[in-house]
């Protein structure tokens, strides 16, 4: 961190030079890296979707490879357009007069599907990234909300008659609601803790472990007792409409309350507080970067990685409350992979809680953009997932970007040095430190 | 000096551990017991189970399901001894499930190609693809210096998107048709029991053996002696691919149809995978004890529903998870290689 002030001002990007008051120099590198995570995994996408489009069937070509004429049955541009343009709800104009679409609104459907999905991301982002800093690998972040979602809809259910419907019942029943979840997502999350803690277990496979029980458990449980009556699915009952999350100014249909997305943006400042700024987080950083060291200088290190699970179990709990009290109203059992999505947003941002937000809105986006290739073209909305691996794969590898940085001469922004690299050392190791090599 | 390949010492080698041992005669025991209970009250549950556990038909489905799992295990094996964690064995099954029955429906069945038949050309493809997947995985864990259980995630990630992503662009459906063949129980127990036997023999009786536990458990010691740490990884890397690609052919070869739809219908083998070699503690004989003894376990639950037993079948396929986590919690450290999951640097 010291190097960024002696060397600051020389060979530093504008970007760089606007977000340097507080972030240093690993960070700006992350950021460097994870933009362009996204941008291979797009150009790679791209060849995906020309490759899959010369072997489909088609009359005429979509799209033809300029100066060959080639053809191919998917047009790889129109794909990111409508990706990009359709999980905003088409505020660009494509193809006619003028660069924007005069009648639109950021209150449309479309975003507010994808704004429904950036906030949910931000809860099981935040619940990855928060393991992480203390060194620890939740995979089980899925499974913690499993857990919340059902803990909610249970609670909100049995206590739902015991008060009279109107909105003070329904302002009760969402605050206990969304602790219900937390205290389910957290007591999942705290059994790899201490499974870790005070019996060594590995948590990346006891959380992948506990994933599948906790899926399974879930669904039988509503299958034999909860299920609603004459539910053709495995759900249960809906919760009431007043205990749910209210669409202020976006469509119903979208399944998206603007108060839920504040809330998300109020943990991700809780959170950065907590983790930078008080006791307990500077002992679950220390012990994410230097287990030992934090142990000598006094950390529990145990009580810590009990804690941090605790944590990052309840905050991936309050995930699967938000998905019951703003998406589906009920637990049903076809839940989305939002916590393994959520492993994807705190990687991409980073770990940082700060990052959390703009990773989570990209993956809203994808998302909400899958749903818009399904209506406008002939593409499979898998492509999506396939980015998502994709983009995984991509951040994990820092030193291939660095490879290329060196290669092409780019070292301004923090990528490239080799004092770059010494200091984010700590940060990239801390997951494989947590997962392997104390085990 | 004994005879290393005296029955008795191959026994002995074979069983490995006392842990192993134990599992072994754990095993024998409860279905000994099981055996003698069904045959002394055949009319009780009892009875019953061991019915099931000693029918035929249980075996069969035994044998089939569990080939991925063994066979992902024993890859799993290669990969860790190594020094490199491939957590990615699901993406690398569901990859050769998909790749294989595509290959299988272009030839066509009944064609052959240069006296290949079909169904060779489905399992060849499918571990081509396989091994295609970790080669990438082996090249960003290992040139890239990527932490290991990122990039297993993001290959396991990316086939769970690609393989439907395919199925709908050739099939027009997460779903293939069925191939209208299948392959028999007996060839994956063949394959499975071939699989180990090769295994433990590469594994403690060669020297690519020896490097590649060197690797994985001091590579600095091995690269004293002027072997490259990164060949012996990608060889342990790549072998998880090939004998992956096998388990997931084997796998969709064996219903001749790929299911995209969720989790995709290798539904996680690819981790009770790493759970069974965890728990065989990195010896082929116990991975396929284990791997034996989860899939038995799911047989056993399908024929339960049959006889009409109101088992919850997700109840039942959740014990191998639980068993897992037990294990972990008693057993704790598992003998993981000094070495994985780090990056070496070769010293110049």
């Amino acid at each position: 961190m010291s190097d960024s002030d002696s060397e600051g001002g020389r060979g530093e990007s504008v970007l760089a030079r606007v977000v340097a008051p507080f972030v240093d120099r690993s960070v700006a590198e992350r950021l460097l890296i994870s933009v362009a995570a996204i941008l291979l995994s797009i150009v790679v996408g791209f060849a995906l979707v020309l490759v899959s489009g010369r072997i489909a069937d088609c009359s005429t070509a979509a799209w033809t490879l300029p100066f060959t004429g080639i053809g191919f049955c998917y047009d790889p541009v129109e794909v990111y357009v409508v990706l990009f343009n359709g999980a905003l709800g088409y505020p660009f104009a494509v193809g006619d007069p003028g660069l924007f679409n005069p009648e639109w609104t950021p209150f449309n459907l479309s975003f507010g599907l994808t704004l429904s999905e950036t906030t949910l991301l931000i809860f099981t982002g935040l619940s990855v990234a928060v393991a992480f800093r203390a060194g620890l690998f939740n995979i089980g972040t899925q499974g913690q909300l499993v857990v919340g979602a059902l803990s909610t809809a249970l609670t909100v259910l049995a206590l739902a008659p015991l008060l009279p419907a109107g909105p003070v019942a329904g302002v009760v029943l969402i605050v206990v609601g969304t602790a219900a979840g937390a205290v389910g997502g957290g007591l999942w999350g705290a059994i790899p803790g201490a499974l870790k803690a005070y019996a060594d277990a590995n948590e990346v496979i006891t959380t992948i472990m506990l994933n599948f029980v906790a899926a399974n458990v879930a669904y039988v449980l509503v299958l034999e007792v909860f299920r609603a009556e004459g539910s053709s699915v495995v759900a249960t009952r809906y919760v009431p409409e007043y205990a749910q999350f209210r669409p202020w100014l976006f469509p119903a249909s979208s399944d998206f309350a603007l108060l839920a997305l504040l809330g998300g943006i109020a943990f991700i400042g809780a959170l950065y507080y907590f983790v930078e700024h008080t006791p307990l987080g500077y002992d679950l950083r220390t012990s994410g970067v230097q287990a030992a060291a934090a142990e000598y200088g006094g950390v529990n290190a145990k009580l810590t990685t009990v804690r941090a699970m605790t944590l990052s179990g309840a905050l991936g709990g309050i995930g699967g409350s938000v998905w019951v009290l703003m998406s589906e109203g009920r637990w049903m059992a076809s839940i989305p992979d939002l916590g393994f999505d959520g492993i994807t947003v705190s990687i991409l941002a980073g770990n940082n809680p700060l990052g959390v937000l703009p990773a989570a809105f990209l993956f809203g986006v994808l998302k909400g953009g899958a749903l818009e290739i399904g209506f406008r073209t002939d593409v499979p909305t898998e492509l999506v997932a396939v980015l998502r691996g994709l983009i995984i794969l991509f951040v994990a590898m820092p030193e291939f970007f660095r490879m290329i940085g060196r290669y092409t001469g780019v070292t301004g922004g923090g990528l490239g040095g080799a004092d770059t690299v010494s200091t984010t050392e700590p940060d990239e190791t801390a997951g494989g430190d947590g997962g392997e090599t104390d085990a | 000096m004994r005879n290393p390949l005296s029955p008795a010492a191959l026994l002995e080698g074979l069983t490995g551990s006392s842990y192993v041992r134990s599992l072994i005669a754990g095993t024998v025991g409860v279905l000994g017991l099981l055996g003698v209970l069904g045959f002394a009250f055949p009319e009780s549950i009892a009875g019953d189970l061991a019915g099931i556990v000693f029918s035929a038909s249980t075996g069969a489905s035994t044998a089939r399901l569990a080939a991925p799992i063994v066979l992902a295990g024993l890859g799993g094996i290669f990969a860790e001894k190594s020094g490199v964690i491939n957590i990615g064995l699901e993406g690398l099954l569901i990859i050769s499930a998909f790749v294989s029955v595509y290959a299988a429906s272009v030839v066509g069945v009944g064609n052959a190609v240069l006296g290949v038949p079909a169904l060779g050309i489905a399992f060849l493809a499918g571990i081509a693809a396989s091994t295609f997947l970790s080669a990438v995985f082996a090249v960003v864990c290992i040139e890239f210096k990527a932490d290991q259980i990122i990039a297993g995630l993001a290959v396991w990630l990316i086939a769970l998107g690609l393989a439907p992503f395919m199925s709908t662009v050739f099939f027009g459906g997460v779903n293939t048709p069925n191939l209208g063949v299948s392959v028999g129980w007996q060839y994956s127990a063949t394959m499975v029991v071939l699989a180990t036997v090769g295994s433990w023999w590469l594994l403690n009786r060669t020297a690519f053996g020896k490097h590649l536990r060197a690797a994985g458990e001091n590579p600095k010691a091995l690269d004293t002696v002027g072997v490259s740490v990164s060949k012996v990884r990608y060889a342990g890397v790549l072998l998880s691919g090939v004998l992956s690609g096998v388990g997931g052919s084997a796998l969709a070869l064996s219903i001749g149809q790929f299911i995209g739809t969720g989790e995709t219908m290798v539904q996680g083998k690819g981790f009770i995978a790493i759970v069974a070699y965890l728990f065989g503690n990195y010896n082929p004989v116990g991975t396929l004890g284990a791997g034996a003894l989860f899939a038995g376990l799911d047989a056993m639950q399908i024929r339960l529903q049959q006889l009409g037993y109101a088992v919850p079948d997700t109840l039942v396929q959740t014990i191998p998870y639980v068993v897992v986590i037990v294990v972990l919690a008693l057993v704790g450290r598992t003998q993981i290689p000094e070495a994985a999951g780090e990056h070496y640097e070769t010293e110049e």
